[in-house]
């Protein structure tokens, strides 16, 4: 799904340069969930969004589902982002004067499908979240685990190949990030791949591969569990069905 | 995608009243200044009888017998003498129609009992007057030529005159008395008020038409006060009825009527060759130099429009500009203020170019809004413009903004809204979505 070979990212400011990722080389599976742990400033972010084709990089390889995107136009990169990835964040980012449906209609709105198709899909993401009721509030009106599950939905109604969450439980009480973790497990067990950035060992600690980032390197690989042989190979999409 | 970004423009509008209030009212005082004066513009300047104006030429011969030419500028007078005029009316048939005319002061004695005789304006002229100008009639119509050449004691009277002898009904056939004749009524115009007189550019080009109209070839016979210029290089000896014929008095006007531009040279050659033939007979000394103007050049030319409402136009024009220039920073702050949904926006899919279109749509959005005060505001500047700067002579409003004024008042917003959106439209969509999304 993801394979990054050497990959180094410089932030430049002025006369100083920083290396945000050094020789960073990584491969995740499609349908793998892997966690990613590491102090402040080690490269996590950085990486999700290099990951993410929200930030650029100097050197290495990056391949996305077979594309490599180091020579594409914004508008390519913009359409991979669209259909092929899911961005959870940490503080939700849902747009506050969108309600719910308007919200998690986003991505579909840039894809440009039919109202009926993306009127079926918001249906369907925000039911899985179990937030039905609560299509028309705005995100002010509702709690914070709510509010994450409406950007779970914006992700799922865009069914995407690979999911990155940037500490998504990192603004939510245990119970409301458990609830998140569980949901996020429910999704990769269809086969949706995750990339999961968290400070929670006990959230790290649920994927099949726990990766260490220090000074923008992997500097630790765990082997939680091993993957289901059926997932390995198969799409999100081809397992719902 | 249109109506979404339009969506989006709407509640960020409302969701910034007071910021989208203040770029609102510079837009709206921008639009309202450069529509006010750009109308202004457009009523003095625009064409008095469109589809026509090219082919109805203004005739000038240069007859000044004074050694010194007649202006410094080397131009032929701007009026005929009578006697040129009638030895060039009708003396060529390449013109489809030509008139001669002038205007003239007379007593109306109403026929009525208890009515007062009062002083109006005449206007002497021939039959093809009322066609090439397009005189519009309610009643009857124009008289005919051989009106003209008899002379038929027969007029034309405007819509106001019907009115105040007759209560407006069909008056054809029934008499107005001017000074001491007669005249039968063959026709009643219909409320006639062009802009700009385009039929007689000289004097005051925005009073409103004469209400009375006769054939001009009454006049020597009738005692009249002319009432336009008149210019003459010499001392005329006598009275001017008395030495009409050979007066080098210049106060007739001539218009032709021509079809295509060959007839124009050929009736330039015509002209050459009366002036060739004056000067055998001892006239026209100076070198010849007729003239041929269409009514837009004679009003370029005479300056009908005033150079200050050309300017106050361009003025107020480049104020728009200054104001949605200034218009930048306060779109600069709202859309970086908002800079981490963009960063979410482009984190879901949407590409710089439609970001660039998201944002450019709000901008037209708040300066259409602008607009529309703007062209209000606008109405409320030219009736203040009407009150006090009305021409003399003119009793109706005369500054109005006509459709094309309204749609050109929108298209100034939307311009508006381009300059001042553009740039920070471009700024938002061309930072890394990365960088927008750090900003949170």
């Amino acid at each position: 799904m993801l394979e990054m070979h050497n990959v180094t990212k410089i932030y430049r400011t002025g006369l100083v340069e920083t290396r945000a990722l050094r020789d960073f080389t990584l491969t995740v599976d499609s349908g793998e969930f892997v966690t990613i742990t590491g102090p402040s400033g080690s490269g996590k972010t950085t990486f999700l969004n290099v990951a993410g084709l929200l930030d650029g990089f100097e050197q290495g390889i990056y391949k996305l589902d077979g594309v490599d995107v180091s020579r594409l136009t914004d508008r390519q990169m913009s359409r991979i982002r669209n259909e092929k990835i899911g961005f959870i964040f940490q503080s939700f980012n849902l747009i506050p004067d969108l309600d719910v449906a308007d919200n998690v209609d986003v991505p579909l709105r840039y894809r440009g499908l039919s109202a009926k198709d993306r009127k079926e899909r918001i249906e369907r993401a925000v039911g899985m979240v179990g937030l039905t009721s609560r299509l028309r509030h705005l995100p002010s009106q509702l709690s914070g685990g709510q509010q994450q599950r409406v950007a779970i939905a914006r992700v799922l109604a865009g069914d995407p190949k690979l999911i990155l969450a940037d500490e998504p439980t990192g603004n939510l009480d245990s119970g409301m990030a458990r609830e998140i973790m569980e949901l996020l497990e429910q999704i990769n067990e269809a086969g949706t791949s995750i990339i999961m950035v968290t400070h929670n060992p006990e959230h790290a600690a649920r994927a099949h591969r726990q990766l260490h980032i220090a000074d923008g390197r992997i500097v630790d690989m765990e082997r939680i569990a091993p993957m289901p042989l059926n997932r390995i190979v198969a799409h999100p999409s081809a397992a719902r069905a | 995608m249109l109506l979404y970004n339009l969506r989006l423009a709407w509640k960020s509008v409302l969701r910034h009243p007071a910021l989208s209030g203040l770029i609102v009212a510079g837009i709206a005082l921008g639009v309202a200044v450069s529509t006010s004066f750009v109308t202004i513009w457009h009523v003095l300047a625009a064409d008095p009888i469109p589809g026509k104006s090219d082919r109805l030429y203004y005739v000038r011969v240069n007859a000044w017998g004074a050694p010194e030419p007649y202006d410094e500028e080397g131009n032929p007078p701007d009026l005929l003498t009578w006697q040129d005029m009638r030895r060039l009316l009708g003396a060529s048939d390449i013109p489809v129609r030509q008139t001669a005319t002038f205007k003239a002061l007379a007593y109306v004695r109403p026929q009525e009992r208890g009515q007062r005789p009062f002083q109006e304006s005449l206007r002497l002229t021939t039959a093809d007057f009322f066609p090439m100008f397009q005189a519009p009639f309610r009643y009857g119509s124009g008289w005919d030529r051989a009106a003209d050449a008899k002379p038929e004691a027969v007029a034309v009277i405007g819509s106001d005159l019907n009115e105040r002898l007759f209560g407006g009904r069909d008056s054809v056939g029934s008499t107005l008395r001017l000074n001491d004749r007669d005249f039968k009524i063959v026709g009643v115009l219909a409320p006639w008020r062009p802009k700009v007189r385009h039929y007689d550019l000289e004097g005051n080009p925005y009073e409103e038409p004469e209400q009375v109209f006769l054939p001009l070839t009454h006049f020597p016979a009738m005692s009249m006060e002319l009432s336009g210029t008149r210019n003459s290089w010499r001392v005329e000896p006598g009275g001017m009825l008395e030495t009409l014929g050979s007066s080098e008095m210049t106060w007739v006007q001539m218009w032709v009527e021509l079809g295509s531009p060959a007839d124009e040279r050929a009736y330039h050659s015509f002209l050459d060759n009366y002036a060739r033939e004056q000067k055998k007979l001892g006239r026209f000394p100076q070198a010849i130099n007729n003239r041929l103007s269409t009514v837009l050049e004679l009003m370029e030319e005479w300056q009908v429009v005033p150079r200050q409402a050309k300017a106050l136009a361009a003025i107020s024009a480049l104020f728009l500009v200054i104001a949605a220039l200034n218009l930048i920073g306060l779109f600069l702050g709202k859309f970086l203020a908002r800079s981490s949904v963009v960063g979410v926006r482009r984190a879901l899919g949407a590409s710089r170019g439609a970001i660039f279109a998201q944002h450019l749509v709000e901008c037209e959005v708040v300066a259409l809004i602008g607009g529309v005060l703007g062209l209000l505001l606008s109405l409320g500047v030219l009736a203040l413009v009407n009150r006090m700067y009305q021409p003399a002579g003119v009793e109706e409003t005369f500054f109005e903004l006509d459709p094309p004024m309204m749609l050109a008042a929108l298209g100034f917003a939307l311009l508006a809204g381009a300059i001042a959106g553009v740039y920070p439209s471009w700024r938002i969509c061309a930072i890394a979505p990365a960088h927008h999304l750090k900003n949170q």
